[in-house]
């Protein structure tokens, strides 16, 4: 009776080291179709698109709205202190190291990483795939790797748009609606934004999310059991599972790059 | 090439496919127990039995999609399970497979679909992939279909189009994966005339596994029945039809008891009438 539980640990424990090696060779096969790209950039063009472009609507809306929520509430802490003419600071600041690269890469899983798994794995369900085998034509190379570079790429132009939309937010609550000046909104964000500690430790942040968001997401799909059952779970661990990796990476890379 | 082999298969005649020995499970259920058979180059050849008995699979291991635990599968001379990866899909280049399910790529209209091996193989240019292409849907008789989506086809025009799809590259060996299940009396005549017409008019080879008889019986030269892992029993289909076997005729004449059982294997049905209604 007591092994039960360990025996039950011992196979979940399995299972999940199981998969992480077969995720792992996934990530493998799938590099090694990236070089084969260059010659056909027309795959990538076109799930840029899906990927990417489709995704753009969400993210434009998200970015807006952040930015708004963070004037307004930045502005509510600051006005105590006097120091509302720090807006501008304020908001581009937690955009672009924090809210950019994290916010949009979960919308990122929640739109396009959702999709792509339901994509592949609905190929993979109605013998897509496998016609593709039998056809000498490599899944991995034909469908896998245009979709994983069309994200990996995605991602970091999605968290700039990201943080752009959402300064124009922050300045139209602070600026526009609650009086804040207006040279002195943008001149302090020119002042205390650095482009080395803030912008492109914000643009590694979304590379590194984005190539773990699509990793996830096209590996879900691959790996799906064949059943719409099966789609359906592998559609939800993708969302489920890009969010911890981001939220926990995030914790990590920003205790690398701001922790003294 | 040392995986390169040529063999002849019972009658002396070469042997496109050459299964011997072999052995395949799925967990701890054995699918394939030393099953032996031979391919004719340019027969048509049936695979049939009942459901479950892994004549799909059988399709897979001999595509190479799956690894058996043991014997050996050579196609066209060359040991399948031994290939390198390029060396297998080169091969695959020379064999046409169609789905149950067609496999349409669902994305692509009927005309890409059929054009899709041709362009991922060959370099020539659009104006000779579109008469490829005609042709192919001509002989299947789906041109007028060219700019529809797979949503827009019926079940057996699915199928004729994955067939236009498996020909397109002008394989040597098609292998056809239950073409006829669950089409109307129509498009099972019309998949049946096209899979013995096309298999002559182009020199190809086919294996076409499925448990529909008299279809299959009426287009295939020659017929393997199996069950249980085993091939229990062969020949024309002519001779089939007089096998003294009880468990080809049960399955030809679809007999509902003789030795595959009608009941499933379970105790005295007494002695679970008097369990008093206990769950199970």
């Amino acid at each position: 009776m007591i092994l039960d539980p360990l025996q039950q640990l011992g196979r979940k424990g399995l299972a999940f080291f199981g998969r992480l090696g077969r995720a792992h060779l996934f990530l493998m096969q799938t590099l090694t179709g990236v070089p084969g790209l260059l010659l056909r950039p027309g795959l990538v063009i076109r799930q840029l698109y899906s990927v990417g472009v489709l995704t753009l609507l969400i993210i434009l809306v998200s970015g807006l709205f952040v930015g708004m929520v963070l004037g307004l509430q930045g502005y509510n802490t600051l006005v105590d202190f006097g120091a509302e003419e720090s807006l501008g600071v304020v908001v581009a600041l937690s955009l672009v190291r924090e809210l950019g690269p994290v916010v949009s890469a979960l919308l990122f899983a929640g739109r396009a990483g959702s999709a792509l798994t339901a994509e592949i794995g609905l190929m993979k369900a109605t013998e897509q795939l496998s016609g593709m085998e039998m056809m000498a034509v490599d899944p991995m190379r034909r469908i896998v790797a245009p979709r994983f570079v069309a994200g990996f790429l995605s991602m970091p132009l999605l968290a700039a748009i990201f943080s752009i939309v959402g300064v124009y937010g922050g300045y139209f609550v602070g600026v526009g609606l609650l009086g804040i000046d207006d040279g002195a909104f943008w001149s302090q964000m020119q002042a205390k934004v650095d482009l080395s500690d803030d912008v492109y430790n914000g643009v590694i942040k979304s590379f590194v999310f984005g190539f773990v968001a699509v990793w996830i997401a096209v590996f879900e799909g691959y790996d799906t059991v064949p059943t719409s059952e099966g789609v359906s779970r592998a559609t939800t661990r993708t969302v489920v599972h890009t969010a911890l990796a981001v939220l926990g990476l995030d914790f990590v890379l920003t205790a690398l790059m701001f922790g003294d | 090439m040392e995986n390169t082999m040529r063999e002849t298969d019972r009658n002396g005649q070469e042997a496109v496919v050459q299964v011997r020995g072999l052995c395949f499970a799925r967990g701890e259920r054995m699918i394939f127990d030393g099953v032996d058979l031979d391919i004719e180059r340019g027969k048509v050849s049936a695979i049939m039995g009942p459901s479950g008995t892994g004549k799909t699979t059988l399709l897979k291991l001999i595509g190479g999609q799956l690894r058996p635990e043991a014997g050996t599968i050579v196609v066209d001379g060359e040991n399948v399970h031994e290939l390198a990866t390029r060396e297998l899909y080169s091969l695959r280049q020379r064999m046409g497979m169609m789905f149950q399910s067609g496999a349409l790529l669902t994305d692509l209209d009927v005309y890409a679909n059929v054009a899709f091996p041709i362009r991922e193989h060959t370099d020539l240019p659009e104006s000779l992939v579109r008469h490829l292409v005609l042709m192919k849907l001509q002989a299947v008789g789906l041109r007028g279909a060219a700019g529809l989506m797979p949503s827009e086809l019926s079940g057996g025009m699915a199928r004729r189009v994955a067939m236009a799809r498996a020909i397109a590259l002008d394989p040597m060996i098609v292998l056809y994966d239950e073409p006829f299940t669950g089409q109307d009396p129509i498009s099972m005549g019309i998949l049946v005339k096209l899979i013995r017409e096309l298999n002559d008019a182009l020199g190809l080879t086919s294996i076409v596994v499925s448990h529909d008889v008299q279809e299959t019986a009426a287009i295939a030269d020659y017929a393997y029945l199996l069950s249980d892992g085993k091939v229990v029993d062969q020949g024309t289909p002519e001779t089939l039809w007089k096998s003294a076997s009880d468990w080809s005729q049960q399955f030809l004449n679809g007999e509902p008891d003789g030795p595959v059982a009608f009941h499933y294997p379970a105790g005295r049905f007494r002695d679970d009438l008097m369990q008093g209604g206990r769950a199970r």
